[in-house]
C-alpha cells in the first residue's frame, strides 16, 4: 500500500532480501503500513508544491492555514468512516453543516438576544454551541431512525436530507447571509486570535509526550498480563521516541508561526513591551481547530477500537447477519452512528461559521463529497467492515493539501476540482488493486 | 434529420420576424394590442419570476412593480417558476391565458426561454426582459449596467488605492458577468492601463466556483500566505461581488491583516454592515426598488400602445442617481450575443433602459437608510461608536 501511494515500483517476487528485512522490522513495530504510506504521499504532495512555489509553501503559517482549512472535513470524515464501515452512506452532512452554521449565526445575532442573552453576555457562545450540537444530534438521530428502524435505505434518507436541509437554510435566513458572531465563539475558527499561544502549545506537547509513553508502557503491561506477544523493546523505544519527537516538533513548528507585525506592535503596546528592532515575535501556537481535529481523532479512534460500540459497528459492517445473530442490537448501533455524525457535523459547522464570522447560504455546500472522498482516500471500503479513523483524517489532509497547494501556486478553483477528482479515482484505484493482489497471494 | 432541423430554424426565424413586426408601430391592428391601446386602465401586467428564494425579488422588485402598475390603474398578476425552466414556460402560458397584456420576464434560463417568447409573440403580448438579458430583438431590456458595476467598483477602489498591489477575486468562470462584463468594467476604469504603466501590480487573479464564500475565503487565505512568503504586501482586493467579498474579509481577519480596501456589489446586508464597520470599502448597489418602478411604468406605457423605441421613464419616478446615462428615453443596447463575446458577429440590438448602479462607501451609507433598503438598527449592528460612519451616528 505504502509503495503504491508513493509511486515506488510495486515489489515483485524478485524483490531483494533487504526489502524483506525492512518489512519484517516494520511489522515488528506494528505500524500501519497503509497509514505510513499515506503520510509519505502527503509529504510528497507538499514537497512537490513546495518546489513548484519556489520553496515557499512549507512554512509554519502556511501549514497551519492548510490544517485549519481541512479541519471541518477531517472531523466529519471520522464519523463518515463508521457510517461507511456499517454499509451506509450519509449524503446530508454538507446540508447539516449549513443548517447548524446558520443556527449558530441566528442564535447569536437574533434568537438568543430576543431571549435576553445578548452578544455581550459571556456564556452566550456556549449556549449557542450546546444548542447547535443538539440540533446536529437531532437531525442525525432522526435520519438514523428512518434508516435503522423504518428501514429506508440510507442513500435515500440522506439524499432527502441533503435537499430539504439545504432548503431549510434558505428558509431559516430568508435567503440572506448573517454575520457578526461573538468574539469568544470566533476563536473556534482559529486565525490569529484563535490560537492558544506559546506556553499552552508547549504544555500540549508535554502532555502528549507523557501520554504516548504512558500508553506504550500500559499496553506492554496489559499484553504481558494476558499472555499476548509484545513488541521488541527497540520497537517500543523507537515508537515512543518518534511519537514524542512528533509532538514536540509539531509544537515547535506551530510556535514558529508568529503574530502579524501590525498586531504584534499593538500587542507590545498593550503589554508595555518595547519592541525590539526587527519587530516583536509573538508565537501563535496551535489554533483551536487543530486541537479539535486532534481531540476528535483521538476520541473517535478510542470509540472505534476500544469500545463495544466500535466493535459492533465493524462487526455489522463485516457481516450484518452474523452480527444480528450474535445478539448485537444492530438497529440502535446504526442509529448511533448517525447521531454521532450529526454531532461531528455540528462541530465542523462551528469551525466553519467561526472562520467566516457568520453564515452564508452555501456554508458546507458539497462538503458531503469531500468528506466521503476523504474517508475513501483514507482506505475506507464501500464493501463494509474496513476503514480507519486516522486514515480518513489523513485523507482529508491529502485532499486539502492538493486544493491549498494549487491555490497557493495561483491555479484556479475549477482546475483544483479537476485534480481532486482525478486523485480520488487514482487513490481508490490503487487501493483496490493492492487489496486484490493481497488477497490472491 | 437535417432538413427537419432546417425547417425548424426557418420556423423560428419566421416567428421572430413576426415578433419584430408586432412590436413595431405598423402592427397596431393586432387584436391584443389594439384592445390594450383603447383602454390603458384595463391593462393587465403579468410577471413571470424565476425564483422567490432569493429574497430581493419578493421583497423589493415585486412590490415596486405592483404599486407602480396599480397606481396607473392596471392589474398585476404573477407566477413564480421556482428555478425551473419548464415551469416558467407553463407559467407564461397560464399568465397569457389569464389575459396578460404585457409580460415582464425574469428568465430562469436566457436560452431556454425561447418558447415563452413565441407564445407571447403569438398572443401579441410585448415582453420586458427584466434584470436578465434575453437574446431577442423583440424585447425591452430593463437592467442595471453590469459593465458599469465593474467600472464603479474599480473607480472607487482606485480613489482609495491609486497604485499598489492588487488581488483580483472573480466569480464563477461560467457566468459572463464574472468573466466578461465586470472585468471589462474594471478595464474601462483603467485597470489594464494601470497594470501596463506599472502603477498596479496584480498579486493574484482567481475565479471562485459558484461565487462561493467559502471558496473565496480558502483562496484568499492561500493568496495571503503566498504573498507573505514572497514578502509582498497586499494593498487592495478587487472582488467582483458581495459573496466573494465576504470570504475575502473573513480571510483578511483570520490572517490578522490590517483592514485594506475590498470591493463588492449587490448591497447584501452582511456586506453593507461590513462597510459600516470599515471592513469593506465599497459596495456597488443596484437599487431594485427603482428597477421595479421603471418596469411597472414601461409596462403601462406598452399597454397604452406606445412604441417601444419611444418609451420614456416618467419624470420624477426614479432617483436621478440611477437614471440611465442615455437619458430617460429608451435607448438601443447591443447585446454580446449567445457566445457572450462582444464584437463577434452574433450580437443583436434591443431596446433598453440601463440604470446606473451606485457605489456605496462609508460616506454615503445614508442612501441605504433613506431608500428603506435597510433599517438603521440592522445596518449599524455591532458598529463601534467611536469609529462609526455618519449614517450610524
Amino acid at each position: 500500500m505504502a509503495d503504491a501511494l508513493t509511486g515506488a515500483p510495486a515489489p515483485t517476487q524478485e524483490a531483494n532480501r533487504d526489502s524483506h528485512r525492512i518489512r519484517g522490522a516494520l511489522a515488528a513495530t506494528e505500524i500501519d503500513l497503509r497509514l505510513f504510506g499515506m503520510l509519505i504521499a502527503l509529504a510528497g504532495i507538499l514537497f512537490g508544491f513546495h518546489i513548484m512555489s519556489g520553496g515557499k509553501l512549507v512554512q509554519p503559517a502556511n501549514m497551519v492555514t492548510l490544517v485549519v482549512q481541512a479541519s471541518g472535513v477531517a472531523i466529519m470524515a471520522t464519523g463518515m468512516v463508521l457510517i461507511i464501515v456499517s454499509r451506509n452512506i450519509d449524503l446530508s452532512v454538507g446540508s447539516i453543516v449549513g443548517v447548524v452554521a446558520m443556527s449558530y449565526a441566528l442564535l447569536m445575532t437574533d434568537w438568543l438576544p430576543a431571549l435576553g442573552i445578548g452578544l455581550d453576555s459571556p456564556l452566550q457562545w456556549l449556549v449557542a454551541l450546546a444548542i447547535g450540537l443538539g440540533i446536529g444530534a437531532l437531525i442525525g438521530g432522526f435520519q438514523g431512525f428512518l434508516i435503522a428502524y423504518v428501514g429506508i435505505p440510507s442513500f435515500i434518507v440522506t439524499l432527502g436530507g441533503l435537499l430539504s436541509l439545504r432548503g431549510s437554510v434558505w428558509l431559516l435566513s430568508s435567503g440572506a447571509a448573517v454575520s457578526g458572531l461573538q468574539t469568544e465563539f470566533r476563536k473556534i475558527g482559529g486565525g490569529v486570535l484563535g490560537s492558544i499561544g506559546e506556553t499552552a502549545t508547549w504544555a500540549v506537547a508535554g502532555v502528549a509526550c507523557i501520554a504516548i509513553i504512558g500508553l506504550i508502557v500500559y499496553n506492554r503491561r496489559q499484553r504481558r498480563r494476558f499472555g499476548f506477544p509484545v513488541r521488541p523493546m527497540w520497537a517500543e523505544v523507537l515508537l515512543g521516541a518518534i511519537g514524542c519527537a512528533a509532538a514536540i516538533g509539531l509544537s515547535a513548528f506551530a510556535n514558529s508561526s508568529y503574530l502579524p507585525a501590525g498586531l504584534a506592535t499593538q500587542y507590545a503596546v498593550e503589554h508595555g513591551i518595547t519592541e525590539p528592532p526587527g519587530g516583536l515575535k509573538v508565537p501563535l501556537g496551535f489554533p483551536w481547530p487543530i486541537l479539535l481535529v486532534i481531540g476528535v481523532t483521538l476520541a473517535m479512534t478510542f470509540l472505534a477500537t476500544r469500545r463495544r460500540f466500535g466493535r459492533y459497528v465493524y462487526a455489522y459492517g463485516g457481516n450484518p447477519d452474523a452480527a444480528e445473530l450474535a445478539g448485537i442490537n444492530t438497529r440502535w448501533t446504526i442509529m448511533k452512528t448517525f447521531i454521532l455524525m450529526g454531532v461531528l457535523c455540528a462541530i465542523a459547522a462551528a469551525i466553519g461559521s467561526a472562520r467566516l464570522n457568520g453564515a452564508t447560504l452555501d456554508v458546507g455546500q458539497s462538503d458531503e463529497l469531500y468528506v466521503i472522498a476523504a474517508a475513501v482516500v483514507g482506505g475506507t471500503s464501500f464493501a463494509g467492515g474496513i476503514g480507519t479513523i486516522p486514515g480518513a483524517v489523513l485523507g482529508a489532509f491529502v485532499m486539502q493539501s492538493l486544493a491549498y497547494g494549487l491555490s497557493f501556486n495561483g491555479v484556479n478553483s475549477p482546475t483544483q476540482n479537476v485534480v481532486a477528482g482525478i486523485v480520488l479515482i487514482i487513490a481508490v484505484g490503487l487501493d483496490t488493486y493492492n487489496r486484490r493482489r493481497g488477497s490472491t497471494r | 434529420m437535417v432538413p427537419r432541423r432546417f425547417a425548424a430554424t426557418l420556423g423560428a426565424a419566421a416567428i421572430l420576424l413576426a415578433a419584430c413586426t408586432s412590436a413595431s408601430p405598423g402592427a397596431s391592428e393586432e387584436p391584443g394590442e389594439s384592445a390594450a391601446a383603447s383602454a390603458a386602465a384595463d391593462c393587465t401586467v403579468a410577471v413571470s419570476w424565476n425564483n422567490f428564494q432569493q429574497p430581493r425579488w419578493a421583497a423589493k422588485d415585486k412590490p415596486n412593480i405592483q404599486e407602480t402598475v396599480e397606481a396607473g390603474g392596471g392589474t398585476y398578476i404573477d407566477a413564480d417558476a421556482n428555478l425551473d425552466t419548464v415551469q416558467q414556460l407553463t407559467d407564461v402560458e397560464s399568465l397569457i391565458g389569464q389575459g396578460a397584456d404585457v409580460l415582464i420576464l425574469l428568465a430562469q434560463d436566457t436560452a431556454g426561454v425561447g418558447p415563452a417568447l413565441e407564445t407571447a409573440a403569438n398572443a401579441g403580448v410585448p415582453v420586458i426582459a427584466y434584470d436578465r438579458l434575453i437574446e431577442d430583438p423583440s424585447v425591452l431590456y430593463i437592467t442595471f449596467d453590469n459593465v458599469g458595476v465593474g467600472r464603479a467598483e474599480a473607480e472607487a477602489m482606485f480613489e482609495a488605492v491609486p497604485s499598489g498591489n492588487y488581488v483580483l477575486i472573480k466569480g464563477d468562470p461560467g457566468d459572463p458577468n464574472a468573466s466578461t462584463f465586470l472585468p471589462s468594467g474594471w478595464d474601462e476604469a483603467g485597470l489594464q492601463d494601470k497594470i501596463d504603466s506599472g502603477e498596479i501590480t496584480i498579486v493574484d487573479d482567481q475565479f471562485t466556483d459558484a461565487w462561493s464564500t467559502q471558496t473565496a475565503q480558502d483562496n484568499m487565505e492561500a493568496i495571503i500566505d503566498s504573498a507573505n512568503a514572497d514578502g509582498v504586501e497586499i494593498d487592495a482586493v478587487l472582488a467582483e461581488n458581495d459573496s466573494t467579498a465576504l470570504g475575502v474579509v473573513a480571510a483578511l481577519q483570520a490572517k490578522g491583516y490590517d483592514p485594506i480596501p475590498v470591493s463588492g456589489q449587490d448591497g447584501d446586508t452582511a456586506n453593507l454592515q461590513n462597510v459600516a464597520k470599515g471592513l469593506q470599502y465599497v459596495d456597488v448597489w443596484k437599487d431594485a426598488n427603482e428597477l421595479g418602478k421603471v418596469a411597472g411604468a414601461a409596462a403601462l406605457a406598452l399597454c397604452a400602445g406606445t412604441d417601444m423605441a419611444s418609451l420614456t421613464i416618467p419624470d420624477g419616478l426614479i432617483n436621478d442617481d440611477v437614471a440611465p446615462t442615455a437619458g430617460l428615453t429608451a435607448a438601443e443596447f447591443t447585446t454580446p450575443g449567445p457566445d457572450g463575446e462582444p464584437d463577434s458577429g452574433d450580437e443583436s440590438v434591443v431596446t433598453s433602459f440601463i440604470l446606473q448602479p451606485q457605489p456605496i462607501t462609508a460616506e454615503n451609507l445614508d442612501l441605504i437608510l433613506d431608500s428603506g433598503w435597510l433599517t438603521k438598527d440592522v445596518l449599524c449592528e455591532g458598529v463601534d461608536a467611536a469609529s462609526a460612519p455618519a449614517a450610524c451616528q
